[in-house]
């Protein structure tokens, strides 16, 4: 079947259609005409009509990711009719290859609920050896997941360490998991694990030495500066924690939205800029050059002018000398064309 | 050294294949109420070594459960292991089942104690291949390396 009929069924809600157009992206193949005609706008369609929320669990092998994952799925899904409509979640599961034979056994779905839902997906991955933690072209994977109209998407990601950082740009929440077998502090500073965090979560809290793991970070991260990041003390076995964690996984910002939308924005405006500066000099415009003057003769430091230009420049906005837009210029898509 | 999947070697000459090759994605379940998983675990373990995407679903699999596995993990091949003597029942639910969510394109392989006079039922049914008890595993290597698309080699034209 051809992308092209892919995409059409993709759009009708069509899960076997996102299914292959998943692994198209994940061989990075038809990339840019799959992702070119995707909604630049995705919204949770299929469940709370707001902008889906990437979050990523990562930490060391073994440490309980999956069964996380399993029991957030459970914790977002509605608990039977007449309750709230609950969560859509997509789950993309990162499991490394072996390094000899380029295979990969990829076991996390058997941590996460069987039965089939209609408002949960679970994709298995396999990460290239020796390349961190992510699976290839993970970054289109999900903007596929959003355009399909996913709630919650989570990405299971292997390992801790230096390698983790790439997998922040990527999500809104990165949630890393400790357990109380690897209370290793030093080992957590020296791959400065904590940094990437947004939450913390000590896991297997069922589990004695769970209280000192979680004093240890505490400590470390009152140590580090910056904001910290909250602690959580979670048991996939138990469900202790799981409520509390999700709340304030729903209520962190959508850092990777609000990001990209900000750059967009300051792009923009310094495209503005740029724009009117050198309109301003073509046109010998005698405002900027009395500032010019003022400042090649000393009487204006260069932050003072520089203030100054921001203000003369932003006065300038639809003088008609300015912004007469040219075709496909930057300036016709400020407000004032 | 890497043992590297045939499917993925590309010829020495310059032409571009038409197609890219891969290794198969497996997905492997246990189907029914027994508890054993050690043998699936060796096979999954034996086609992982020998190049693929094998991704384990798990225990107490129902027929749903497996077939949904299956399309969301855009499967190449299903290999279900059964202990239980439900095999009559299960395995062609599981055929059905994939039929109806459009997964023909699918193999199906079948593991476990399935006995002699059943096996050609099962493949008349759409089953590929059974492998008993104490196949050896490169048997099933070597048919998956032989067939690494399932039944239908149009669908990896994407
Ligand atoms: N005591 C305890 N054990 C847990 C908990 N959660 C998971 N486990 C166990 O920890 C082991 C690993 O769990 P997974 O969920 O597979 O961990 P993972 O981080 O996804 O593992 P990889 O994907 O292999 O890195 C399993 O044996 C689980 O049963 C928990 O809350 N408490
Ligand atoms: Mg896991």
């Amino acid at each position: 079947m051809s992308w092209v009929t892919l995409l059409e069924r993709f759009r009708r809600g069509d899960r076997l259609a996102l299914s292959r157009l998943l692994s198209l992206l994940a061989r990075g193949e038809r990339s840019d005409e799959i992702l070119g005609r995707l909604d630049p706008t995705p919204r949770g369609t299929r469940g709370s009509g707001s902008p889906a929320r990437v979050v990523a669990l990562t930490g060391g092998v073994g440490v309980g990711k999956s069964s996380l994952t399993g029991k957030l799925i459970e914790a977002v899904r509605p608990a039977g009719t007449g309750g709230p409509p609950g969560l859509s979640v997509a789950v993309l599961a990162c499991d490394p290859q072996s390094p000899l034979s380029g295979g990969a056994l990829l076991g996390d779905r058997f941590r996460m609920p069987s039965q089939p839902d209609d408002g949960v997906f679970i994709r298995s991955l396999a990460t290239p050896g020796g390349q961190g933690a992510l699976a290839e072209h993970l970054d289109h994977m999900i903007r596929l997941l959003e355009a399909f109209g996913f709630d919650l998407i989570l990405v299971e990601t292997v390992g801790a360490g230096q390698g983790d950082t790439s997998v922040r740009d990527l999500v809104d929440v990165v949630v890393l998991l400790l357990q109380p077998e690897t209370g290793d502090d030093l080992q957590w500073e020296k791959a400065g694990v904590l940094e990437v965090a947004d939450l913390i979560v000590v896991h297997k809290a069922d589990l004695p030495g769970a209280a000192n793991v979680e004093a240890q970070v505490r400590s470390m991260l009152a140590l580090g500066g910056r904001d910290a990041p909250p602690v959580f003390r979670v048991s996939a076995r138990t469900g202790a924690g799981i409520a509390e964690l999700l709340d304030t996984l729903l209520a962190q910002p959508l850092r990777r939205k609000e990001c990209d939308r900000a750059d967009d924005l300051l792009r923009l405006a310094r495209d503005t800029l740029t724009t009117r500066f050198s309109r301003a000099r073509t046109a010998q415009d005698a405002e900027l050059q009395g500032l010019l003057g003022r400042w090649q003769r000393g009487e204006l430091s260069a932050a003072q002018a520089a203030s100054e230009l921001l203000r003369l420049l932003a006065q300038q906005q639809g003088s008609g000398v300015r912004d007469q837009g040219s075709a496909g210029g930057p300036s016709s898509l400020t407000p004032d064309s | 050294m890497p043992a590297r999947f045939p499917g993925t070697t590309t010829d020495s000459h310059s032409r571009r294949p038409m197609t890219v090759p891969r290794p198969p994605r497996v997905v492997l379940a246990k189907v029914g109420l027994d508890g054993h998983d050690r043998g699936i675990k060796v096979v999954a373990r034996a086609l992982r070594d020998a190049g693929m995407e094998v991704i384990y679903a798990g225990l107490w699999q129902t027929p749903e459960a497996v077939v949904r596995a299956v399309a969301d993990e855009d499967a190449d091949w299903v290999g279900l292991s059964l202990l239980s003597g439900a095999h009559m029942t299960l395995v062609p639910r599981v055929l059905q089942l994939l039929r109806d969510a459009g997964l023909d394109h699918v193999g199906v392989l079948v593991g476990g104690i399935i006995p002699e006079d059943d096996v050609p039922q099962l493949l008349a049914l759409g089953v590929a291949r059974v492998f008993g008890p104490g196949t050896p595993l490169p048997e099933i290597v070597a048919f998956l390396n032989q067939h690494p698309l399932g039944g239908d080699a149009e669908r990896c034209l994407g």
